[in-house]
């Protein structure tokens, strides 16, 4: 099974490696034209701005000039990124001379969008008393209760509720990676997929969100389309009404799945059926770097080993039965406390201790984070020195020889196996000895040539 | 494993009542506690713990309370809450400490620990509603019933004794009448003529004021708290108290009695001129464990908790002062009873021929008709032919009714010991102090109901951040052994060794020859270096040349070591085998050095801990803050890969739930220290592991401290070391260190023996 990396990069990072036709198609939609410029770095933001109503080709020394001496590693990424988006079009003509020039759709879109506005494909739904919205308070909750019933199952976890709309076969992709399909003991969660249970809620929609994506043409979906669909989304107002039937029959079908996700709610009145936007969608096209707000944290470890956890949360619960043992669950209160044992599990299951030592640092309760360290060092060290114990012994791939015809046979072998530096142990009295499997031939026909 | 499983199930038949679900949780946590309970079935319990409160409802000002109840009897509580300060006072009083550190506090509700709270005066309605009030969430039912079952019989009859005759008193008359329904009381009661219609007397005793929970009690309800109650009581015979007391233990009745002293109404018994000294200001604490013995004019019988060095002997001088009687002290050995009387002349005004010492050594008597007495449990106790004189001053002792009899260290007495000791002397009150009130152990019990409930228990941290007791670093460090004595270690026939190999582990040594180089030469410390291995004491005072004392050391000798140790600027360690554990008051140390210890004794470790606890220099550096956070230092040395680590994660249990921290150190001595320190070159190792390899076997245990024949040691225990590990040996019958018979023989207890309410938790 192919490793996933983790890497919580935004949506642009995967619109940047879609194919070239389909990048120049995806610039035919207004609303992604200003999405990607949202997201690009600021310099190449102001590239872009600067060169909106050029028409010709501007030479790259030109460009260089723009920036002082301290600019140009920035300078650099800002080209790479702009070129990798298929935004600019590098030049070069016969003298050697490099210029770019903006993609024509690109420019063309977002000139018209600066001047007139975009129009969305659907207008809101005029609120009349077959339609009642849910208050943006309850919206939110709505949203956050929706992706954390998606992550308990995600993470298959016995508390979670089923649900409606995602496939079981689409849940293991998205678990591709995060779980490890281990024997008997059923899916563990594994390094990558516990840094993911770490990550904020728009990392992890991201990653989901990439995962749903890369799996769109197994479903006949478009990843084009999709990615045109998603973007066009995070540009509905939050708590506005859409109706459905503005919708293609596939987007219907991906609107069912985002609803499992908290992405939007759909809700159905008595002749028609419409979609409400979450927050989660409209931040989809928000570059991670602005959205990851820091959360307050909610963990309060103690010297002897117990760890208080503010939480109402099931899935904050299983994020720390995973390296802790719960002990009490009350209402608005988490007991738990974290033993040699539950370490052992957690390592044992890819966890490393930094990223214990992290998440609890992370997520410090206020009272204690202003405190030095805010996790009592006696733990944190402690959290180490296990995990350190755990790597004293070194594995090597060795072979075993024994029964030597004659002690000088044996002591032969012995110091053919020191110059090749791969003896590991020898027993001259009883005439054994252990050699790195690396030497193991050399060693085979070493022997053969003495018994000759 | 099999003994725990086997011990659960077969309880579990015997006790399988309504009751006893919710009893078995509450247990359970004891459980998790307890030294004998051995790793898998602990395991399972913590299965089990894994508890499901989120039903409960929260308040909707849930934020302004302090604390969330579970309907096992567990409460969390959140220190830095507005209200933390009176919360903790009324959960001290009324459930037991689980663990205390900076942030989150828990305790347990127990039958014991309601029993206390009941007797310092709290109804069963205050208790809930109190509770109730600083939950966060609704007070679960069970609790409540919990609380309903366990005090429906506490506190409802008291024995008191007023001019010199005993009284059954009760605000309950139908509780009295139940109790004369049975024959043995119905036989000691002394029929004068009837008072009233059930024949009772009837009396007003004021009722109780108490700062700690009051502060939390509208005004009506303190209103109701003062109002003066009725009484009923009627006389008993004096010799039969023992008889009824018995009569109403748990076991039979069921209505165990408080024991109250009317000093100020006692005319029989002469007054003692005794008066603290004007510099005798009690700490905060100490006026509130006080307040909790006095808390209604009367004197109370039970136990202090406080930690070692937090000033328990100005407590037991300041109990006896107001008393105004004879008192009877107890200690445990000869040293700290000449502390005691040094104590009691700093702080009171006593004259030397009223306060007395009787040890082996010293038989003093006080002048006049009222006066103190120190002197040892084995004094009293002791069984064997007496001298002459001796045998008249036991005489006095047994003819004498005592105002106050004060026990020290009652933690390290055994039962029996406490029984004789009661027996032989008549007192009106009975005050215990320790520093480490074991919970795990049968003795609890005893003690309870020998003594009475546990009245008040200091919280340490709270003590170190007042600046009252020295903020200790502890510091747990890590030795590899050597090559060469790990190998010795483990082998098979070396088994009997294996504690001798890991405490002369060369770089154990060196560790500890390091750290005696630096807190003497660097920062100008006072050392104890602790061994209870007598051959590594020894080796390492010798090679050292540093002084030691161990069990065979004589009074003098003894004495003299330690005033050199507190005067000379040249003797800054002292080697100390376990005889320093206890009560040996060495108030100039501030290092202590562990370098072998007693198995798994959580209590051994507190103990030695306390030795430095008594805070130095001055009281601003000391604050949070302040420019000497640490003054004092707790290394315990422990050889890796051997069984001293797993004893050592037990022993530090105690000190860990009381909020210490351990900082582990992996990297002593420093790898440049080379040749400057003792062991470096591997003939030197070589030449010691011989050593240790030729010791005779009884020369490398355990130090076997016999009898003293002036009764220095609290009592003879003998331990065998047999074939195998140490999980293997046990302890003869007869021992002062019951814990350790407990943790090393790992085998439950027969149930049938445990004290009523202590059996249900093995349910």
């Amino acid at each position: 099974m192919p490793q996933v990396k983790i890497i919580a990069k935004n949506f642009m990072d995967m619109v940047a490696s879609l194919p070239a036709i389909k990048l120049d198609k995806l610039y035919n939609n207004v609303f992604i034209c200003e999405a990607i410029l949202r997201s690009l770095p600021p310099l190449a933001k102001k590239y872009v701005l600067q060169m909106l109503y050029t028409d010709v080709p501007v030479p790259a020394t030109m460009l260089e000039e723009w920036v002082l001496a301290d600019g140009v590693s920035k300078h650099r990424v800002a080209i790479d990124r702009l070129i990798q988006l298929r935004i600019f079009s590098e030049l070069v003509d016969r003298k050697k001379q490099t210029s770019y020039s903006l993609n024509p759709t690109f420019q063309t879109n977002l000139r018209k969008h600066i001047i007139s506005g975009g129009v969305l494909p659907r207008e809101p739904m005029n609120s009349d008393n077959a339609i009642k919205l849910p208050s943006l308070q309850e919206l939110e909750a709505y949203a956050l209760r929706q992706w954390e019933c998606f992550l308990l199952l995600l993470i298959n976890s016995s508390k979670a509720e089923k649900l409606t709309g995602i496939s079981s076969s689409m849940m293991r992709i998205f678990q591709r990676g995060l779980l490890s399909q281990r024997d008997k003991d059923g899916p563990r969660l594994t390094e990558s997929g516990f840094q993911f249970l770490l990550m904020d809620t728009n990392a992890q929609l991201w990653y989901i969100i990439r995962e749903y994506i890369s799996n769109a043409e197994e479903r006949d979906v478009d990843p084009a389309d999709l990615i045109s669909f998603l973007l066009e989304l995070s540009f509905h107002v939050t708590g506005e009404a859409y109706n459905l039937n503005t919708l293609t029959e596939v987007q219907k079908n991906t609107l069912k799945d985002l609803a499992d996700l908290g992405l939007v709610k759909l809700q159905q009145g008595m002749k028609d059926s419409w979609f409400i936007p979450t927050k989660l969608a409209t931040n989809l096209s928000v570059s991670l770097t602005d959205s990851s707000v820091r959360k307050e944290g909610y963990v309060v470890m103690e010297t002897n080993f117990r760890m208080y956890a503010y939480s109402t949360s099931k899935l904050q619960c299983e994020i720390l039965r995973l390296f802790a043992r719960i002990e009490y669950q009350l209402p608005n209160l988490i007991a738990c406390a974290i033993t040699k044992e539950s370490l052992y599990h957690a390592f044992d299951n890819g966890i490393t201790s930094d990223q214990i030592v992290t998440f609890l640092q992370q997520n410090s309760h206020p009272r204690c984070a202003d405190r030095v360290p805010s996790i009592p060092e006696n733990v944190t060290d402690q959290i180490r020195l296990w995990e350190a114990d755990l790597k004293r012994i070194e594995m090597t791939q060795a072979h075993f020889y024994e029964e030597f015809p004659s002690k000088d046979v044996f002591e032969a072998a012995c110091d053919f196996a020191r110059e090749w530096r791969g003896l590991l142990w020898e027993d001259s009295k009883r005439m054994r000895l252990v050699v790195k499997s690396e030497i193991h031939n050399q060693m085979r026909e070493f022997l053969h040539s003495q018994s000759k | 494993m099999g003994h725990g499983e086997r011990g659960r199930s077969s309880k579990k038949m015997k006790y399988g009542g309504k009751d006893d679900q919710k009893m078995k949780n509450i247990q359970n946590e004891e459980n998790y506690y307890d030294d004998d309970v051995d790793e898998d079935s602990r395991l399972g319990e913590r299965e089990k713990k894994d508890t499901d409160f989120t039903k409960l409802e929260l308040k909707p000002d849930h934020g302004n309370r302090p604390l969330w109840a579970c309907q096992d009897g567990r409460i969390f509580l959140e220190t830095f809450s507005p209200l933390y300060k009176q919360a903790y006072d009324f959960l001290i009083a009324i459930a037991e400490p689980v663990c205390r550190p900076e942030s989150m506090h828990e305790y347990n509700l127990t039958p014991h620990s309601l029993y206390a709270a009941v007797s310092v005066g709290l109804e069963t309605e205050t208790i809930i509603s109190v509770l109730n009030k600083l939950s966060k969430t609704k007070l679960p039912k069970e609790m409540i019933d919990f609380i309903h079952d366990s005090t429906a019989n506490y506190g409802k009859v008291k024995l008191v004794l007023k001019k010199n005759r005993y009284f059954i008193e009760s605000p309950f008359p139908d509780v009295l009448k139940r109790l004369l329904s049975d024959a043995v009381i119905k036989k000691a009661r002394y029929c004068s003529e009837p008072y009233g219609d059930d024949g009772f007397t009837i009396g007003k005793t004021s009722g109780e004021l108490e700062a700690g929970p009051g502060e939390l009690l509208n005004e009506a309800e303190l209103a109701a708290a003062a109002e003066e109650k009725e009484t009923h009581s009627f006389e008993i015979d004096p010799l039969q108290v023992e008889n009824v007391k018995q009569q109403c233990l748990p076991h039979a009745l069921n209505y165990p009695m408080l024991e109250e002293y009317d000093f100020r109404n006692d005319n029989v018994n002469p007054d003692l001129d005794i008066e603290l000294k004007p510099h005798a200001q009690p700490r905060p604490y100490q006026e509130k464990s006080l307040s909790k013995m006095f808390g209604n004019g009367r004197a109370r019988s039970g136990i202090i908790v406080l930690p070692c060095g937090a000033g328990k002997s100005l407590v037991g001088v300041s109990a006896a002062a107001r008393i105004k009687k004879s008192c009877l002290c107890l200690a445990t050995n000869a040293v700290s009873v000449d502390q005691w009387a040094f104590q009691f002349k700093l702080w009171s005004n006593i004259r030397d021929d009223q306060i007395c010492r009787f040890t082996s050594d010293s038989k003093e008597r006080f002048r006049g008709n009222a006066g103190i007495v120190v002197t040892t449990y084995n004094m009293v106790a002791f069984g064997g032919k007496r001298s002459e004189e001796s045998e008249k001053i036991i005489e006095e002792m047994r003819n004498r009714e005592w105002g106050l009899l004060l026990m020290d260290e009652v933690h390290v007495v055994p039962a029996h010991m406490f029984r004789k000791v009661i027996s032989i002397t008549k007192s009106h009150c009975k005050l215990g102090l320790t520093a480490t009130l074991v919970r795990e152990d049968d003795r609890i019990t005893d003690l309870n109901f020998l003594i009475g409930p546990k009245l008040y228990e200091a919280n340490w941290l709270d003590l170190v951040k007042g600046g009252f007791i020295a903020n200790v670093q502890c510091a747990e460090v890590w030795c590899p052994m050597t090559k060469e004595f790990f190998a010795e270690y483990l082998k098979k026939e070396n088994s009997k060794k294996k504690q001798a190999l890991y405490v002369m582990n060369p770089n154990k040594f060196r560790a500890c020859e390091f750290l005696i180089r630096f807190h003497e030469e660097q920062r100008g410390d006072k050392i104890i270096v602790f061994a209870d291995n007598l051959f590594a004491l020894t080796e390492y005072a010798l090679k050292l040349g540093k002084p030691m004392i161990y069990g065979a050391t004589s009074h003098i000798e003894r004495t003299k070591i330690l005033e050199q140790f507190k005067t000379s600027k040249n003797v800054n360690t002292v080697f100390l085998s376990k005889v320093g554990d206890n009560s040996i008051d060495i108030p100039e140390a501030n290092v202590i050095i562990q370098i072998s210890s007693h198995a798994g004794s959580r209590r051994q470790e507190a103990q030695r801990l306390g030795r430095i606890l008594r805070a130095k220099g001055k009281l601003e550096d000391r604050m949070a803050g302040g420019k000497e956070e640490y003054n004092a230092f707790f290394y315990s040395l422990v050889s890796t890969d051997t069984q001293e680590m797993y004893y050592s994660t037990k022993r530090q249990q105690f000190l860990i739930d009381q909020g210490y921290s351990f900082k582990v150190i992996t990297s002593l001595p420093p790898p440049d220290a080379g040749s400057s320190l003792s062991y470096h070159s591997q003939e030197e190792q070589l030449s010691l592991l011989a050593k240790v390899l030729n010791a005779g076997d009884d020369l490398v245990g355990l130090e076997q401290l016999e009898e003293d024949t002036d009764g220095k040691a609290l009592q003879s225990w003998k331990l065998k070391r047999s074939n195998g590990s140490m999980s293997n040996f046990s302890g003869s019958r007869n021992m002062a260190y019951l814990e350790y018979n407990k943790s090393a023989s790992k085998k439950p207890k027969d149930p049938t023996k445990r004290h009523n309410l202590f059996r249900k938790r093995f349910g």
